[in-house]
């Protein structure tokens, strides 16, 4: 008796073992190791807090999700073996990343050979919205905003701001590169005389070189294309060299990571304005649920991987699980075109013929040590002409 | 910054013939040892700049006696790579241990301006070349008096007839290594209030250093702060008038351009400190 008992306990633990739906993987590649790997630590731990959120309210329609992680160094080269550590290793099922450019570009031939959806969270090179979708990749799919979509808008608001001229200087990546581009055809649509372009290396201990540069160019304004890691030792500097020049940036210099390394002196930042599409205000909820486990403020990859998740993929796997019962490669894909979010904390995530989502435009100004929100602007294709 | 690095990598080029290519890994870590003193214990700026640099010297030992005791009489390209790997795992383990935030040490010093017309140069700065000159200077008087500085210069003439007249040479190497790792992390103390702090930040400027420690003769110390300085002045005026984006690479053009001048470097006799 005792052990029939045993047994049919046996089979009822195998049975349910059994009916239990397997985990929907979800891969985040992003720069893990080398000069950017703080951005790649920030997707660690904004995927981990926001598929633990998940799973903690039942996972997606009772499917529990688990996150892979890859390592593109924020290089090409490196995305094409992250992707493939993905797709054949851990076997995802969509990919979330790669949060630099260059390293986008390098992930995108091979997603679409591999047939793997991946939606971009945070890559802002103009070319990733041309060749998306109709563009012939009809695996790729971008969430974030691009310096084309938004240099016409930005350069408007600062020839309205005054300034009648400008210098770029951009970080030395596809990133900083594609920006300064689509930034000398804006300037020029908006009557601001662009005076100089440099680049620089992330990473570097001295901008006296080239702030001198900028200072002998003359230019009314600095345009900086630059990221938080970089933006501490390039605004002391700025003030070292003594230049007088309105800071605008595009990167994340107006971020409370930047703030947070800042803290001895939160004023150094005052007046830059940036173009962007994320702020640390937009969900005050998982600002908190992320400052009480990481201790540190939110950082905008990490954030900007959580809510691509959150709001672009996961209702795209509801939308192939209700329609198909099954959420492979092909069924995500096709569901992520039919992804219609309203109120995301970006705007709404709705994926054109070009894959591309319009997100709302957000500038933002340092003042007083403190993150302003100026104006929230809707985006649509019209901004491009 | 680049001299200070540049004359510890010459010094172990010199004494033990080794490209050690994790030295950038003791600035990286000699700058979170600072930090660590300044920013987390809290320390007065003088007593973390001196902490780092000691801390260091017992790393410089662990590091000679576990990696470089082993390959010393191995061949350069099982010293290349070994000091290699290393540089690689001292840096994701940094990454792993420490994170990838950049740490920020400002200190009174970093944000005060010196104006003296158009000149401006934040204190700090200043700091840097004065306690630079004075710690060349120690450096050269320790070479030169000293029995363990004499003991590096026979080393780096002949190692062999050091090892037979009795000689402790795997000691004197240890040293060299202690000195050395001493050196970054005293240059990392200086530098970092002005900048950031980052797992990575040693990579390129073990490359500098290189390019500087060639371009001065091999393992010749003041050659290769002359060069370094050299580098530095050139970059700056490099990436102020031609193009920053490429200023990098001018400290191996210039390695380059005195290698086909002068093959044994700037300064460079024979192997000597």
């Amino acid at each position: 008796m005792r052990y029939a008992l045993t047994l049919a306990l046996l089979l009822v633990m195998a049975f349910s073992a059994g009916a239990q739906a397997p985990p929907i993987k979800i891969g985040f590649a992003s720069a893990m190791s080398g000069p950017a790997a703080i951005t790649g630590e920030g997707v660690k731990w904004g995927a981990t807090l926001a598929v633990e959120e998940i799973n903690a309210k039942g996972g997606v329609m009772g499917r529990k999700l688990e996150a892979y992680f890859a390592d593109n160094k924020a290089q090409p080269g490196e995305a094409v073996s992250a992707v493939r550590k993905l797709a054949d290793v851990d076997q995802v099922d969509v990919i979330i990343g790669q949060t630099h450019s260059g390293a986008c570009l390098g992930a995108m031939p091979v997603v679409k050979e591999i047939g793997i959806p991946m939606v971009i969270e945070a890559c802002s090179h103009p070319k990733i919205r041309e060749l998306s979708g109709k563009g012939g990749n009809e695996w790729t799919f971008r969430v974030a905003l691009d310096d084309e979509i938004m240099a016409h808008t930005f350069a408007r608001y600062i020839a309205r701001t005054g300034v009648k001229s400008s210098s770029i200087l951009a970080m030395n990546n596809d990133f900083g590169r594609g920006a300064a581009i689509a930034y000398e055809a804006a300037f020029k649509k908006a009557n601001v005389k662009l005076l100089s372009t440099d680049f620089f290396d992330p990473g570097q201990p001295d901008y006296r070189p080239v702030l001198t540069r900028i200072k002998r160019a003359g230019a009314e304004s600095i345009l900086a294309v630059i990221l938080a890691s970089d933006g501490a030792p390039f605004m002391r500097q700025y003030h070292e060299v003594g230049l007088t020049q309105r800071v605008f940036s595009r990167g994340s210099l107006t971020t409370a990571e930047f703030l947070h390394q800042v803290k001895d002196n939160p004023k150094i930042g005052d007046g830059v304005i940036e173009a962007s599409y994320w702020i640390n205000t937009l969900d005050p909820e998982w600002d908190k649920k992320w400052t009480e486990r990481y201790k540190v403020p939110p950082r905008v990859h990490g954030s900007l991987a959580a809510i691509t998740l959150k709001w672009a993929v996961v209702p795209a796997l509801e939308i192939a699980l209700k329609k198909h019962g099954k959420a492979d490669r092909q069924t995500i894909r096709a569901a992520l075109e039919e992804v219609d979010v309203k109120d995301s904390p970006l705007g709404p995530i709705k994926f054109d013929a070009n894959h591309q989502a319009w997100i709302n435009m957000i500038l933002i100004e340092m003042r007083d040590g403190q993150l302003k929100i100026l104006e929230k602007l809707p985006t649509s294709p019209a901004l491009l002409n | 910054m680049y001299a200070m690095v540049a004359a510890g990598l010459a010094l172990m080029l010199g004494v033990a013939r080794l490209i050690n290519f994790a030295h950038g890994e003791f600035f990286m870590l000699g700058a979170y040892a600072f930090w660590y003193a300044y920013s987390e214990w809290g320390l007065p700026y003088p007593l973390a700049a001196l902490l780092a640099p000691a801390v260091m010297v017992l790393f410089g030992i662990a590091y000679q006696r576990s990696v470089i005791r082993a390959i010393l009489p191995r061949s350069w390209h099982v010293q290349l790579i070994a000091t290699l790997a290393t540089s690689i795992v001292l840096t994701n383990l940094a990454i792993i241990v420490l994170g990838a935030q950049p740490k920020e040490v400002p200190t009174m010093l970093s944000s005060r301006i010196l104006a003296l017309g158009g000149f401006r140069i934040v204190w700090q700065r200043l700091l840097v070349l004065a306690a630079a000159l004075l710690i060349f200077w120690a450096l050269q008087r320790f070479v030169a008096c000293t029995r363990t500085g004499k003991a590096m210069r026979a080393m780096s003439q002949n190692r062999e007839a050091c090892a037979v007249v009795g000689m402790d040479v795997q000691r004197v190497a240890m040293v060299t290594f202690a000195l050395s790792a001493a050196l970054a992390a005293a240059a990392a103390a200086l530098v970092s209030p002005l900048f950031n702090i980052f797992p990575d930040m040693g990579t390129t400027l073990t490359l500098k250093a290189f390019a500087a420690v060639v371009a001065g003769g091999f393992g010749y110390v003041n050659g290769a702060i002359a060069a370094s300085f050299l580098i530095g002045l050139t970059e700056a005026l490099a990436g102020s008038y031609v193009s920053y984006a490429y200023k990098d690479a001018i400290a191996f053009l210039i390695m380059i351009a005195v290698l086909l001048w002068r093959p044994q470097g700037l300064f460079g006799r024979r192997i000597g400190i």
